[in-house]
């Protein structure tokens, strides 16, 4: 093998050496210079982010176990951007709260692991790295969640999390070795010239799915959603909402469109009542919730199963819409997220009614908070409109309308939900609205990013065409 | 004679799994499981792989279930008994493993495995450089994101377990009562 070779995993090799970078960091720095940490693990990670959307290159190492080409690499980029933005915003808590207890590093550390189990999944070349890969993406983040472990919340988070991901990946273990049984490979490329389409790989494959879905949180596999994200730190929420999920979408966007062909009548029509169903009942339980962090974990409920809409072709189309509605997912989610952690770190408060008047304390936050509602429900001219408007567009040109018009009358109970807030934040008067916050720094450029994106994709139309040329080759 | 071990060692590993999970009492759970895990590696001798075996019994029922047994010794109620569960809980649980086990036999009778060639040799020299072979065929990759994989939930435990100096907790459960 040539090392020039290596350069391949680029990414991987990146981001292992900043892994390494702090961690010695932590090992050498004397107590009261931890908090350095801080600005030297966002350097460090902007630095990677930055090159890592260089030079996009296409190829195999390891005898086909890693492979990367354009798509990947952009699935790549796309997560490193959610990962600054969510460290960027989780800069002031860690000075705040995680510095004095000196666990400041290894709360990157983990995010990071996480993140390089995310690559080597989106990479892998065969079901044994897709199944490490998950395993690396997923028990870090149960650590992360049980991070405020004093707080019970977040402890039972941690369990809640840990318990239910260890059941999903025995479920995608059965997959696998069923998959195995019936082609005797594990070779992705292989896989797909083997299977004969019976009943044994539809089951294996239905296991293997439920495993992932639990990552994505469509309907059956939701049930840990809202209480990991109310327990957990919103940090660690916004992560799981975004990157966590955004991983989950890619790996099966690879596995269904680019190896199992002969299930595609299978898959369609699974993923179809999973798509009405997550949206349904995401949307609906959403409309009861008064804490703003269970609310938002419903929301993201109801957003996957809009993600899911995609999945109803697997042309072009069908994986370009995906990835463009990811990208803005992640800008109007983590804005949201940010809002709500600014207002909690400094106030405890994560009630709807709590809120109300925030206009007129905090315009700036409720005018981020409004961008990004508004462009989770996908009104125009914000990005979300056009990731929700190309995902319907896949809909309908494979001519699904029943499920075009289930996912159009949800869009319109999501906005209801997504307007309360707004009414809180803008119409409600209250006696005693919340004092005025003062974000931190690197929150404040956490949110411009999020509000940049969500602005800029709405009226850049390049970017969509760029991906759509992407997706030409899985 | 191969057939006869193989009926044993399942019979043995079904009844000691069944006997693990439905046990009220936690280190007898520990102690069948250790049964199940032994049996396994029976299987792997069965079938010729014997470096596989030896590193079953090692690592799994060796080490872990020795890990398991500790922290059982280390809870403070040893002889803890789990309260007998609801018969309806029973019958809906036991109805669908039964509807599950009906319908995976049905779907292995079909015989749809392949058959896949296995190694010749499988003595040390062959795991070795496969283990280690960056090549095709070779697991070199997974062997090092394996190493990743522990060093980040061997972080993740001390995070947990570290002692904190300060407590800044506002969780209503804990003020409660």
């Amino acid at each position: 093998m040539n090392w020039d070779d290596l350069l391949l995993m680029r990414h991987e090799l990146q981001l292992l050496a900043v892994i390494l970078i702090v961690t010695c960091a932590e090992i050498y720095l004397s107590g009261r210079d931890k908090s350095r940490i801080i600005p030297l693990s966002l350097a460090l990670f902007g630095i990677h982010m930055a090159a890592g959307w260089l030079w996009p290159v296409e190829g195999e190492l390891f005898g086909g176990m890693y492979r990367t080409n354009g798509l990947i690499h952009l699935m790549k980029s796309i997560l490193d951007v959610g990962v600054f933005i969510v460290i960027l915003q989780a800069g002031g808590w860690a000075r705040k709260q995680l510095a004095p207890e000196n666990r400041v590093s290894e709360f990157f550390l983990l995010i990071w692991s996480s993140l390089l189990g995310m690559y080597y999944m989106v990479s892998a070349g065969d079901l044994l790295m897709v199944f490490l890969g998950l395993e690396l993406s997923t028990l870090p983040v149960a650590a992360l969640a049980a991070y405020e472990v004093l707080k019970m919340r977040s402890a039972e988070a941690g369990i809640k999390f840990i318990l239910t991901a260890g059941l999903a990946s025995a479920v995608t273990l059965m997959g696998i070795s069923l998959l195995y049984g019936s082609t005797g490979t594990f070779v992705l490329a292989d896989l797909g010239k083997q299977m004969q389409g019976n009943s044994l790989e539809a089951l294996g494959f239905i296991f293997f799915f439920a495993g992932v879905a639990f990552k994505i949180s469509l309907v059956p596999f939701h049930f840990w959603t809202p209480d990991v994200y109310e327990g957990a730190p919103v940090s660690v929420a916004a992560y799981l909402s975004v990157i966590s999920k955004g991983a989950a979408v890619f790996i099966l966007m690879i596995l269904l469109m680019g190896f199992a062909p002969l299930l595609t009548d299978l898959w369609v029509n699974v993923l179809y009542l999973l798509a009405i169903l997550t949206m349904t009942i995401g949307n609906l339980f959403a409309l009861r919730q008064r804490n703003l962090k269970r609310l938002l974990a419903y929301s993201a409920v109801a957003q996957a199963g809009f993600i899911m809409l995609g999945f109803m072709s697997s042309q072009q189309d069908g994986k370009a819409s995906i990835i463009y509605f990811m990208l803005v997912y992640l800008f109007s989610n983590l804005a949201a997220f940010g809002v709500v952690q600014t207002i909690e770190m400094h106030t405890g408060k994560e009630d709807i009614g709590d809120y109300e008047g925030l206009y007129r304390t905090n315009p700036r936050l409720s005018l981020v908070m409004l961008l990004a509602l508004f462009s989770l429900a996908g009104i125009p001219p914000l990005a979300g409109f056009f990731g929700k408007f190309f995902l319907f567009m896949t809909v309908a040109s494979a001519g699904y309308y029943l499920l075009l018009t289930i996912a159009v009358i949800n869009t319109v109970i999501s906005l209801y939900y997504y307007l309360l807030i707004v009414r809180a934040m803008f119409l409600r008067k209250s006696d005693n609205p919340l004092p005025l916050v003062t974000s931190d720094g690197w929150m404040r450029a956490g949110l411009v990013i999020c509000v940049a994106g969500i602005v800029a994709l709405g009226v850049a139309s390049g970017v969509y065409d760029a991906i759509y040329a992407l997706c030409a080759h899985l | 004679m191969e057939k006869i071990i193989f009926y044993i060692l399942s019979a043995v590993i079904l009844s000691l799994s069944l006997m693990s999970v439905l046990s009220r009492k936690l280190l007898r759970s520990a102690v069948y499981l250790f049964g199940v895990l032994t049996a396994i590696a029976g299987f792997y001798f069965l079938i010729g792989y014997h470096f596989l075996g030896a590193v079953q019994l090692t690592v799994y029922a060796g080490g872990i279930v020795v890990l398991i047994i500790f922290s059982i010794l280390l809870t403070h109620d040893i002889d803890h008994q789990m309260p007998t569960p609801d018969w309806s809980r029973v019958a809906v649980a036991g109805a669908l493993c039964v509807a599950g086990a009906v319908m995976f036999v049905q779907l292995l009778q079909g015989s749809l495995f392949s058959r896949v060639e296995a190694p010749e040799q499988s003595d040390l020299n062959t795991v070795g450089n496969t283990l280690l072979n960056p090549g095709g065929g070779g697991y070199l990759l997974p062997f090092e994101v394996v190493s990743i994989l522990l060093l980040a939930v061997m972080i993740g435990a001390i995070v947990i377990a570290k002692q904190r100096h300060s407590v800044d907790d506002s969780s209503p459960e804990k003020q409660a009562p």
